[in-house]
């Protein structure tokens, strides 16, 4: 008796390679005490002053977005085009200085999604 | 995975400096710093004196975020060389030089580029990035020190500082990494404060920007800095290596007739 051979699982495989259109980072800003501290126009204006000096206009003209701001902690989460992330990402890291004061960028997370950046293991505390 | 190192920390007299700015590194990931000692040979002749051991200058080392262990610490010593009388110094075998863990040059000629490729015996190779470079890098050099492990230093601290500085930064990079192909590169600071570090994933990001590729990159944070860390370390401990081989034992030897009889019978 011949029995009918269920027909073999066919699966398609895709591979999307940046895929996402934009990546997300999570920064925050290290000021040393004493002074104003930036608010959320002031770090835009930052952030674009740090590309314009490291990638000239045509970094300063990267669509760089900041998503949230906490001017009690100086972090923010920033949107940019994926092609643009190393661009943005090496301007922050060559920032030294914010009204002449000493000043660093601290990357906390990156992603290509948003939801990634909700939760950061470095921070979890063992009781 | 190698832990992160940072191997180019000045060692300047503040302590209290110092402190925090190990505190700054463990905090931001670096299992690993070397404190850098600069001796320039253009001042009048200065001693070598006998590395201070960390654990005198710090009694309790800070712990790398994210591991249980604490920051280690090592000595390095650099050496500033513009003439190759310079050189005789690290020929010498009984000086306090043994001592360093790490051992890096600063050649300013490239004359002395190519003879701390090619024949002194060190760990690092530095690379000038505050000002443009007096020679041209060329091939034969360059592969020799790849092949003998040795390894370039780049260093990014005085790209935060000043914009001219920038340039010359990266030119440099990129004209070295045309002739090394992203090989045996090493990106450390030479951050006086805490806030001129920048975190081990920041400084892979910029190797990017100086040409190297993702993976390579990473590696010149993490693992181009275990390897000089070892290359320093097999300095210190062989001289020459001894090793024996099995001789296989003839077995014709018991066939062949002794030669008093072999004579008479030919005879």
């Amino acid at each position: 008796m011949a029995r009918a051979e269920p027909p073999p699982a066919t699966f398609e495989r895709r591979v999307l390679r940046s895929a996402a259109g934009h990546h997300y980072l999570r920064v925050r800003l290290e000021l040393p005490d004493g002074g104003a501290r930036p608010n959320a126009a002031q770090l835009k204006q930052l952030v674009v002053a740090a590309l314009k000096e490291l990638h000239g206009e045509v970094g300063a003209a990267l669509p760089v977005d900041v998503l949230t701001y906490e001017e009690k902690t100086l972090s923010a989460i920033l949107r940019v085009v994926s092609s643009g992330f190393v661009k943005l990402w090496s301007a922050l890291t060559l920032l030294g200085f914010y009204q002449n004061r000493r000043c660093a960028f601290r990357v906390l997370q990156t992603s290509p999604f948003l939801l990634a950046l909700s939760g950061n293991s470095r921070e979890l505390v063992l009781d | 995975m190698a832990g992160f190192a940072d191997l180019n920390v000045p060692q300047g007299p503040d302590k209290k400096g110092l402190q925090s700015l190990l505190e700054a590194a463990a905090r931001l990931g670096y299992s690993a710093v070397a404190l850098n000692h600069v001796i320039d040979f253009k001042e009048k002749k200065q001693e070598i004196a006998k590395p201070v051991s960390p654990s005198e200058l710090f009694p309790s080392l800070p712990i790398v975020q994210g591991t249980s262990k604490q920051l280690k610490v090592l000595t390095r010593l650099t050496l500033v060389v513009s003439d190759p009388s310079h050189c005789n110094l690290l020929r010498s075998t009984s000086s306090n030089i043994r001592l360093y863990d790490i051992i890096a040059v600063f050649p300013k000629t490239e004359k002395l580029f190519h003879i701390a490729c090619t024949t002194l015996d060190v760990d690092l190779v530095c690379i000038n990035v505050t000002e443009k470079l007096p020679f041209y890098f060329r091939r034969p050099p360059v592969n020799m020190a790849i092949d003998r492990g040795i390894y370039f230093e780049l260093l990014y601290t005085p790209a935060i500082k000043d914009s001219t500085m920038r340039r010359y930064t990266i030119s440099n990079a990129i004209s070295l990494m045309q002739i090394c192909k992203g090989k045996n590169i090493v990106i450390s600071s030479a951050a006086e404060r805490p806030l001129e570090l920048r975190g081990p994933y920041d400084v892979a990001n910029l190797g990017l920007l100086f040409g190297l590729s993702e993976s390579e990159a990473k590696a010149a944070v993490s693992t181009n800095c275990r390897a000089t860390i070892l290359h320093g370390e097999t300095r210190k401990s062989a001289c020459g290596v001894v090793y024996t081989v099995k001789k296989l034992r003839k077995v014709e030897e018991e066939e062949t007739v002794p030669a008093s009889k072999k004579a008479k019978t030919q005879a």
